[in-house]
């Protein structure tokens, strides 16, 4: 296995740039997922590093190898695909033999890394059948068991479980992780879904229109995002944003809602380079009450979403919907008048002209 | 299929009144059919067995059992055709496929001036056989050819060819023609299962370390094997059912070296007015077709079936 490292990537197709100056750095054995929205550029990442296209600048290494201009087949790298391309016509032995053939190695050699790979995925009995005969999960072990065979330098992964049903797609995400473990992998994963990107990786990458949002772990992108696209887009349901003006040194507001800030928000809001902040709270960090309460903003019942162990309340407050979790015991009903407390310790400030957090 | 059909219905008479509506419904279409389709295979199996010389009127026909049959297949001539329409089949399916694939091949990748090149290439596919052939029979004349001139020119030959009133040349010159005619419709076929090859596969493969002959060998080539079987399927039939380019061209001369098949029924039938043996002649065709059309049904439909269940 090796690091992995992207520095000052440059993508261009015509007037379009898909990645623009990106620099990563995926450390010998790190789990890093790829994650942004659609044509973000994540996947065209992948597939500079995995030498699919070639970038317009920049240069990427693997390992201290400098890769730029070489074929897919010299890169080292193995690779794990959306709908799994599994060769059609092959078993599931020869797909998992293909790239060892392909690199000319001795029948035995190939026969015991095939065995070896397949006992790992737990997939033997399944060797002499075609894909067409798998099921969904047994498919994507077979693409991972291909990628498996060859002892690469890195794994790139575009979105293996996509294809997948939600069930087992929670399972193949725990056997990804411990796969990972397993082997001290080097893993580079592309996905829009920001679950799979909290739950398996060591590091996450939020990428929008082809730039590099955030690059740090789950933990501090979801504590500590630095824009408020990054807020918007880490979390299920997403962070709250409330877009409001400075009212005085420490009070923002807009149509009918207004938020005292302490001291401390104060400071940062007047960082601000303009009169626009906008508020973000996550809804585990606001409080719903059902008769006024001072310094909290009033709102009606928008509507109201039970999962069973909690309970989502979407309230209107003037023309934005705000989530807020209560406990699955709390009985509300469309319209009702209620308050919402915000926790000044866990609220997060943006500037509302540029997107960064203050 | 139907071995299990009938299993599950032992009666066919049942099912067919029980399915009485469905029937009636698609009875006119049966009924145009049987008229147009079912009835001239009665009519030419039935006229297999007459003589009908010319000089009597087709109700004094004379019954001759197989006779006609007998004939046919124990005559040099019919050997002699035959020799020519496997020749003619074989090497005009051969070519005009290798050339239709390398074609699709080509245009399977982008580069400038491809969708000209594109049509350029269909131009022999949409013109009409007719006229295509009396073109290439002037390309071909062996006084003002424009091949012969060529040659001519470049030094090749002290005097034109005579490809076509020569019984050494005059069928591969044939074939020519129709591989120039058919490559078009092979490279639409092929161009057609090129694109639906996935792309990812490609990359899966260029990832595994396939190089280009590689990846054609184990992505493409297995994936183009359902199509390659039905593009060569028509191919073959349509040879063998050949007429237009040799009739037009030759009309099976000089001395039957170009003869095939539907050339020496047609002549049997409307120039010597020997409707049996023409008959009898077309009943033997029909037999080899079905026996084709019955393999290009099972290979259309006999993919899902070979799913081992």
């Amino acid at each position: 296995m090796a690091e992995v490292r992207l520095v000052d990537i440059v993508k261009n197709y015509g007037a379009f740039t898909a990645v623009d100056h990106v620099s990563l750095t995926i450390a010998d054995g790190e789990f890093v997922a790829l994650v942004g929205p659609s044509g973000c550029g994540k996947t065209t990442s992948l597939n500079l590093v995995a030498g699919l296209i070639e970038q317009t600048a920049g240069d990427i290494f693997i390992g201290d190898r400098r890769v730029n201009g070489l074929d897919p087949k010299d890169r080292d790298i193995a690779m794990v695909f959306q709908n799994y391309a599994l060769y059609p016509n092959k078993t599931v032995f020869k797909n998992l033999a293909f790239p060892l053939k392909m690199r000319k190695l001795p029948r035995a050699d190939i026969d015991r890394k095939v065995r070896a790979a397949a006992k790992v995925l737990d997939i033997e009995h399944l060797l002499e059948r075609r894909p067409r005969e798998l099921s969904g999960g047994q498919q994507q072990r077979v693409a991972l068991g291909r990628a498996l065979v060859r002892d690469p330098r890195a794994f790139l992964m575009d979105e293996p479980l996509s294809n997948l049903d939600a069930k087992l797609r929670g399972q193949m995400r725990a056997e990804l992780k411990r796969f990972h473990q397993d082997l001290h992998a080097t893993v580079i994963y592309v996905t829009h879904d920001q679950l799979e990107a909290v739950t398996m990786a060591d590091r996450m990458a939020v990428m929008n229109g082809g730039k590099l949002q955030q690059y740090d772990t789950p933990a501090r992108v979801f504590s500590n995002p630095v824009n408020i696209f990054v807020a918007g887009f880490v979390g299920s349901p997403a962070m709250n944003l409330l877009y409001g003006l400075m009212e005085g040194a420490n009070r923002v507001g807009r149509d009918g809602w207004a938020v005292e800030l302490s001291a401390e928000n104060a400071g940062r809001a007047a960082r601000a380079t303009g009169r626009e902040v906008v508020l973000g709270a996550r809804h585990s960090t606001i409080a719903l009450h059902r008769e006024h309460v001072a310094g909290a903003v009033p709102g009606r019942v928008y509507t109201v979403e039970p999962t069973g162990d909690v309970t989502f309340v979407h309230v209107r407050v003037a023309q934005t919907i705000v989530v807020v979790s209560v406990a699955p015991s709390v009985m509300l009903a469309i319209d009702d008048p209620v308050w919402l407390g915000f926790d000044q310790n866990k609220l997060h400030l943006f500037d509302g002209t540029t997107g960064d957090a203050l | 299929m139907s071995v299990s059909t009938a299993a599950r219905e032992p009666n066919v008479f049942a099912r067919i009144v029980r399915h009485r509506a469905d029937y009636l419904y698609i009875a006119p279409a049966l009924g145009v059919m049987l008229l147009v389709i079912g009835y001239p295979i009665y009519d030419t199996i039935y006229l297999s067995f007459f003589n009908t010389p010319p000089s009597l009127a087709m109700a004094d026909k004379i019954f001759v059992g197989t006779d006609n049959y007998v004939r046919i297949l124990t005559s040099e001539a019919f050997l002699d055709v035959t020799i020519n329409t496997l020749i003619w089949t074989a090497f005009s399916t051969f070519f005009a496929f290798a050339l239709g694939l390398g074609a699709a091949l080509a245009l399977d990748r982008q580069f400038v001036g491809r969708g000209l090149l594109r049509g350029i290439l269909l131009i022999p596919y949409v013109i009409s056989a007719v006229a295509a052939a009396y073109i290439w029979r002037w390309l071909y004349h062996s006084d003002f050819g424009v091949i012969g001139a060529l040659a001519v020119a470049s030094g090749i030959t002290d005097r034109p060819i005579n490809f076509l009133d020569n019984v050494d040349t005059s069928l591969p010159s044939l074939i020519v023609v129709n591989v120039w005619k058919e490559f078009s419709f092979a490279m639409i076929m092929m161009l057609a299962g090129l694109q639906t090859v996935p792309e990812q596969l490609h990359r899966a493969a260029q990832v595994d370390g396939a190089g280009v002959f590689q990846r054609f060998w184990h992505i493409t080539m297995p994936h183009l094997k359902g199509v390659t079987l039905v593009t060569v399927l028509l191919l073959l039939v349509a040879n063998l059912n050949s007429f237009t380019i040799p009739w037009i061209m030759t009309a099976g001369g000089p001395a039957g070296s170009s003869d095939i098949w539907i050339t020496a029924i047609y002549q049997l039938a409307f120039e010597r007015i020997r409707f049996g043996v023409a008959s009898a002649y077309s009943v033997i065709l029909f037999v080899v077709m079905m026996s084709m059309g019955y393999f290009y049904v099972r290979a259309l439909t006999g993919k899902d079936e070979a799913t081992p269940g």
